[in-house]
């Protein structure tokens, strides 16, 4: 069977349901919403079937004050700073005139270098021997764990560590354990199921009843699981299904596991406008000390600093982050928030649900409301 | 950034793959996979240069053409 008829069959399955209440369902991954918007999936589903995309980009919250830190260290310590590409755009709460992105730190002339692998980082340091080299690390468990694995293969004594790792579970469960979780559904990431093992989607179930489906990235593996949660609903039965076996296998990868728990804590972390979330993010452990570059070189950030660690003014990316706003009810999106002119993290990640829209065509304001609005 | 993309396994030295997508070739680090070390001719789904699963040619053909659709829906 090709993968269209596939899709349609999950389509008329689901339609087959006949759903005849509103539901909604919330996908916590970049890459999920992308492939949902590109393939133009909610159009498909029935209309009281709302997809809302929740805490899926990491580069969205990672906090104002590491951005700040990250470009004081590049401008004022004058260190080579590498950063996934995404993160060079993001901006930061600063006046008028001053440099608030790290691509604007570039600019000025500040050695700072978009890489697309924690390999690059250890190669700019080789090459670099006289140079302090930054890698200013933002991810969830699926890019965090490669961080783990180039920490545990060893790395030049001047290459350091910005670490804004975090744990995608527990801003779940923040929700879940909110008055107002927003969503009835839950389609759990598939390469954070990868790594991490799908059982980490479990206590959706067992705390909070929940039908919940680990999806993968193809329109049929998303529209299964959508079947599998929307089903779950009609027929009351709850189980953690996965649906997408081929890669997510049970217990996840053990080697990237144990990675992670050789040279990381997990403890309490700072989510961009959203506030700390208990054991969120990922820290390095005290034998990884000398790698830490929260710990090699002075602290910037000031807390007096004019709105350090909000959204930038305006801006509703952490409402839209926590699926408590669809992107194009911000205010500013299509008009002083585009791509080209990002106001807010969400419009600058490629993970980010705004950017995600609009390159998916979504060019005018909401005309409804996310169900329930919060 | 999380965009993981199938690739085949072209040659392997220690923790070091030379992989291949669609005639683009990459050097993948196998360091993740020490508890299923993958052989030549493999698949694996490689995210930020480390591989982290093994998987099918199926699959991996399956997310190759969803890899194109988005690349060529994506105004750059
Ligand atoms: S459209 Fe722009 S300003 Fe509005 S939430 Fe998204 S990123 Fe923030």
């Amino acid at each position: 069977m090709n993968t269209e008829s596939e899709a349609r069959q999950w389509l008329e399955r689901i339609r087959a349901l006949g759903i005849d209440r509103p539901v909604r369902l919330m996908n916590v991954c970049g890459g999920h919403e992308r492939s949902i918007t590109q393939a133009g999936l909610r159009g498909a589903l029935p209309a009281n079937v709302e997809l809302i995309p929740g805490p899926g980009c990491p580069v969205c919250v990672c906090p104002e004050e590491d951005v700040y830190q990250a470009i004081r260290l590049a401008l004022d310590e004058k260190v080579t700073l590498v950063a996934f590409g995404d993160m060079l755009r993001v901006p930061v709460n600063v006046p008028k005139g001053e440099v608030r992105s790290l691509v604007e730190a570039q600019a000025t002339g500040a050695d700072v270098r978009p890489i697309a692998s924690p390999t690059e980082a250890r190669r700019v340091a080789l090459e670099h021997p006289d140079r302090q080299v930054v890698f200013f690390a933002a991810g969830f468990e699926t890019t965090t764990a490669p961080v783990a694995a180039m920490i545990a293969e060893g790395i030049p004594d001047n290459l350091s560590i910005l670490l804004s790792g975090r744990l995608t579970w527990p801003a779940v469960a923040m929700l879940l354990d909110s008055e107002t979780p927003g969503f009835d559904c839950l389609v759990a990431p598939g390469h954070v199921s990868t790594v991490m093992g799908p059982e980490e989607w479990q206590f959706v179930i067992d705390r909070h009843g929940l039908p919940t489906a680990v999806a993968g990235f193809t329109p049929e593996s998303l529209l299964a699981a959508f079947y599998s949660v929307l089903r779950q609903l009609q027929s009351g039965e709850r189980f953690l299904d996965n649906c997408y076996r081929e890669v997510a296998h049970a217990g996840g990868n053990a080697t990237a596991r144990r990675l992670l728990d050789a040279t990381l804590d997990v403890v309490d972390a700072n989510w961009r406008g959203i506030g700390v979330i208990p054991r969120s993010g990922y820290a390095l452990k005290p034998a990884h000390a000398g790698a830490d570059a929260r710990l090699r070189f002075p602290d910037h950030t000031d807390p007096d600093r004019r709105r350090a660690g909000q959204m930038p003014p305006g801006c509703d990316c952490a409402r839209v982050v926590l699926g408590r706003l669809y992107p194009n009810q911000c205010r500013l999106y299509g008009s002083a928030c585009t791509p080209r002119t990002p106001v807010g993290p969400c419009m600058v990640s490629d993970e980010g649900a705004c950017r995600i829209w609009w390159a998916g065509g979504v060019r005018e304001a909401a005309p409804v409301a996310v169900t329930d609005p919060i | 950034m999380c965009l993981a993309i199938p690739m085949r396994i072209t040659a392997i030295d220690g923790f070091n793959a030379r992989c291949e997508a669609k005639g683009v070739f990459r050097d993948v680090s196998l360091f993740m996979m020490q508890d299923e070390p993958p052989a030549i001719g493999d698949f694996v789904m490689v995210h930020v240069g480390y591989a982290i699963q093994k998987m099918t040619e199926a699959e991996a053909r399956s997310t190759w053409e969803l890899l194109d659709q988005v690349l060529e829906e994506t105004p750059n």
